[in-house]
């Protein structure tokens, strides 16, 4: 296939947390608002000239400070964000949201907050640290509204002299629906036979959209949409397989690469960073507050593993097969980052569920936070792809017998 | 076994590398040792008549359930506690772990009767389980005090929890299991062992309704994912806030607690009994108060309760017997008066110990006796657990909205997630607090190799102890599973501490350095 127009500007815009559109908008007195974590509403840090940027640590090397405060046992992205934080990545920050989701990264927030590391020259930064309840009632709802009212909206408010009213939310939230669109509508090219995008290109989008000031990239997604609508895929499909990628945070677009290098083509990415929750519409309606609507959108839409109400995780399981029938995938991959708990017990329990109620060939995978080396990874995620195709093999000599 | 300069007690030669039991009983003087022979036959006699009603069920069990031969060894469990002690400390982890062990063994009693596996046609056995809640361990089964005509059982507490601390290889089988069903090995031994449990079907069937689990730890909440498919009963899912210093979050707590009153209510037909829920209140106040008392005392240059008898007792104490057994009150009276003559005696005699440390983090179950031999060998004494500092403050006794805010706010502080949650001042600013409170300037940092959430802090930690010129002494261990970190392993940790830094002579060399990996 002919190269995306804007990928490889994409992929510089990655490179850095602190990125070019993230200098540009702060010099035009935007105002930075660092976050991880799905459960932290985006769309609300985007109110007035507040942009959010979520936390990466792109091109990690070593991370032996972090390791010392955060021991060898916790996650490798919760480290990695302290170690760049230790190391003055985010001192560009004018904010920085987190919650307490995790473990691991609730202390790697605690650890930058008291180990200082934002710019102490920004007089008016200030650290959150927000409780989510890991259900979805409507007391549930309240708590999270009453969270970000206190811990988000008002420090905005009384520090930067940000509009938090109803009108502006909403607003917020018309922005945010249009990137939503955006990102969806090329997503849906991964439905095709033989699609025109691979998930390395569809994740670098993804990515960006959360990593950069939409304002910024609604332009060139534009084009990009535009682009995909003539783009025409290799006549010869160069993958062996499709599947669905499913798991923990991913923010390194190699992990991706790798998979597909290996034959199996994302259609879907069902991960934190990915498009699966996280780029669809958030609906409003006329009567009630637009907070109130916000926090129950994303409890509601949340697919995060903490949430461990048999309800909810009935759900996720069902809209893996759902995601795995919508875009025609030959199968699911798990994976979840390493010493990650909530998603070790999801992957546990769903990659036997999958494999044997739903039927579902499933890959079950742990990973470090970067991965693009590890052939351990490219040995397995090729065996998989064998085991399919020769599924599938055994399946057409059976119906030629027939 | 009289002192000797040279040997000390001589208590490392009571383990030998090839047996699972201690040689012979520890010889502590005539008065004590009849004392301790005494409490000995008491014991085994308070097991045998509590069991004796379901003794069939009992032998079936012990062949259907690996976790409930475990429970055989209940004397060398008693035995490994009083170990090294004498005079009042002697009666005091006596009187302190009886209670406990009784509730345990009606625990163990109410389990067989109800067990579907065991009793597959008893129409008793079934009339019994339609009575009957499952609770996550940590769960506020307090709330049964207001239903006197249920019954409600910590469906883990004995097949995992207590297993682990009476038998140092029961945990291992379900560890193993779930591992092999691909959980990673990083996550916490504790939830896993309860997911294990499940994969293998070794829990019994007992209840017809559940109430699970947000706590204390991501793996505890996660573990439930497996447990609610095997359980396979209506449940509620109580998730207490994480962040709960903060005034604000306790609305949604006091709801969603009440959520699992209204569900039982539903479940089973019946209304929340407010009287006898505030009789059980006013227990759970008695408890408190007898327990801050215990640490007042050990506050002083002359502590008396401590140790595992302080730590396990109160974990149960809070966790388990959740003020619905009445025993805990009467026996705390016991000890209370026990430990003021005790605490004279001390004054009187300027018997302070030589050593003053606290337990912080996450303690092994596998080595709950580590305290005592650290306290035999070294002369440290440990005047507080991290894991006994659970919810302390008072319920009224009075007010339904009030009471239930206390109960919220109890819940949210129960074993080790009054520590590991709420944010890292709970966890670090909180131990040198505890430090300067107990005049303790040793820290036994107990390095859980799975807790992540202590894990995330070890570096700060390691900072401000530094700062403060005290004392931390990291003893790893991986909780349930004693192949990943022996006992002997987290022994050296003091062992190389003591004499490195300390420059210090051991009271017992005979303790310094044997082997018990196969001891229970």
């Amino acid at each position: 296939m002919k190269d995306l127009q804007h990928l490889y500007y994409f992929e510089t815009l990655l490179q850095e947390a602190n990125n070019d559109l993230v200098r540009q908008a702060q010099s035009e007195g935007g105002i930075a608002i660092g976050y991880t974590c799905y459960h932290m509403p985006e769309v609300l840090l985007n109110l007035g000239k507040c942009f959010s940027v979520r936390l990466r640590a792109p091109r990690t090397g070593s991370m032996e400070l972090a390791t010392y405060y955060m021991s060898n046992a916790t996650c490798e992205y919760a480290r990695a964000l302290l170690e760049r934080g230790l190391e003055g990545g985010y001192r560009f920050l004018d904010a920085m949201a987190g919650v307490d989701g995790c473990e691991c990264m609730n202390r790697s927030m605690e650890n930058m907050e008291v180990l200082q590391t934002n710019d102490p020259d920004k007089k008016s930064f200030f650290w959150c640290n927000m409780e989510v309840p890991t259900s979805d009632n409507e007391d549930c709802v309240k708590q999270v509204a009453e969270q970000i009212s206190r811990k988000v909206l008002k420090p905005l408010h009384e520090n930067y002299g940000i509009d938090i009213s109803d009108s502006e939310i909403r607003r917020a939230v018309d922005e945010h629906n249009e990137v939503c669109r955006l990102i969806t509508e090329i997503g849906n090219f991964r439905k095709r036979e033989n699609p025109n995008i691979t998930g390395y290109e569809f994740h670098i989008l993804t990515l960006t959209s959360y990593a950069c000031p939409k304002y910024l990239i609604l332009d060139k997604l534009r084009e990009t949409l535009e682009e995909l609508k003539t783009r025409e895929p290799d006549k010869k499909k160069n993958y062996r397989i499709k599947v669905v990628l499913i798991g923990s945070e991913i923010d390194d677009p190699e992990l991706v690469s790798l998979i597909e290098d290996s034959g199996a083509l994302v259609v879907a990415d069902r991960f934190c960073y990915g498009s699966f929750p996280g780029r669809q519409e958030i609906l409003l309606n006329d009567q009630e507050n637009a907070l109130i609507q916000v926090c129950r959108q994303y409890l509601e839409s949340t697919l995060c593993v903490r949430h461990c109400a048999q309800h909810k995780v009935q759900k996720r399981l069902d809209f893996a097969a759902q995601l795995k029938n919508e875009f025609h995938a030959d199968g699911i991959i798990y994976e979840q980052i390493k010493f990650c708990t909530y998603w070790s017990y999801e992957r546990a329990l769903a990659s036997h569920v999958m494999q044997n109620e739903y039927k579902i060939p499933t890959l079950s995978i742990d990973r470090p936070y970067l991965s693009r080396t590890s052939g351990q990874l490219r040995t397995r995620v090729q065996a998989f792809v064998e085991s399919i195709e020769i599924k599938k093999i055994k399946a057409r000599n059976a119906q030629e017998v027939k | 076994m009289s002192y000797n300069a040279k040997t000390g007690k001589g208590l490392g030669n009571l383990y030998k590398a090839d047996r699972r039991c201690t040689t012979h009983r520890e010889w502590k003087g005539l008065r004590d040792t009849f004392y301790d022979y005494f409490r000995w036959l008491k014991m085994l006699g308070m097991l045998g008549t509590t069991l004796a009603p379901v003794l069939p069920q009992l032998t079936k069990g012990l062949m259907r359930y690996r976790w409930l031969v475990s429970y055989l060894t209940t004397p060398a469990f008693v035995d490994r506690h009083t170990v090294g002690l004498r005079s009042y400390e002697l009666r005091y982890a006596h009187l302190q772990f009886f209670v406990v062990l009784r509730n345990s063994a009606k625990m163990l009693c109410d389990i067989l009767a109800r067990d579907e596996n065991l009793n597959p046609k008893s129409k008793r056995a079934a009339k019994l389980r339609e009575k009957t809640v499952i609770f996550d361990e940590m769960m506020p089964i307090q709330i049964m005090n207001g239903f006197p005509t249920l019954k409600g059982i910590l469906i883990q507490m004995l097949p995992i929890f207590e297993a682990g601390e009476i038998d140092q290889q029961a945990n291992m089988y379900y560890i193993d299991a779930i591992e092999h069903y691909g959980l990673a090995s990083d996550v916490c031994p504790l939830p896993a062992a309860d997911a294990g449990c499940c994969v293998v079907d070794d829990f019994p069937k007992i209840g017809s309704a559940y109430i699970s689990s947000a706590m204390p730890c991501d793996g505890s909440a996660a573990s439930t994912m497996f447990s609610h498919r095997y359980f396979k009963m209506p449940s509620y899912q109580i998730t207490p806030p994480q962040r709960f210093n903060e005034p604000e979050v306790q609305e949604y707590a006091i709801k969603n607690l009440w959520g699992a009153v209204e569900f039982i209510e539903k479940q089973f037909g019946v209304k929340f009994d407010w009287d006898s829920f505030f009789e059980g209140v006013k227990r759970y106040n008695l408890e408190c108060g007898y327990m801050i008392d215990k640490w007042d005392i050990n506050c002083t240059p002359y502590p008396q309760v401590c140790g595992a008898a302080l730590a396990l007792h109160r974990e149960y104490e809070m966790q388990i017997a959740s003020s619905l057994d009445p025993n805990f009150v009467k026996y705390d009276a016991k000890v209370s008066a026990l430990m003021k003559k005790g605490y004279e005696k001390s004054k009187a005699a300027d018997d302070q110990p030589k050593y003053r440390a606290i337990v912080w983090s996450c303690p092994a179950h596998y080595y709950s006796n580590f305290t005592y031999w650290a306290q035999n060998c070294w002369g440290i004494k440990t005047l507080v657990d991290m894991e006994c500092m659970l919810a302390y403050h008072h319920y009224d006794e009075h007010d339904k909205q009030k009471v239930l805010l206390d109960m919220a706010r109890g819940y949210e502080r129960m074993t080790m997630r009054s520590h590991s949650n709420g944010g890292y001042v709970n966890a670090l600013d909180e131990c040198w607090k505890i430090c300067e409170q107990f005049n303790a300037n040793i820290v036994f940092m107990y390095n859980h190799v799975s807790c992540k959430n202590f894990a995330g802090l070890q570096g700060l930690f390691e900072d401000q102890a530094r700062e403060r010129g005290i004392h931390l002494i990291w003893i790893e261990h991986d909780l349930m599973d004693p192949r990943t970190v022996s006992r002997k392993a987290m022994r050296d940790r003091v062992n190389r501490y003591m004499t490195t830094v300390f420059r210090a002579e051991p009271l017992d060399p005979t303790l310094v350095d044997y082997d018990d990996d196969l001891t229970w």
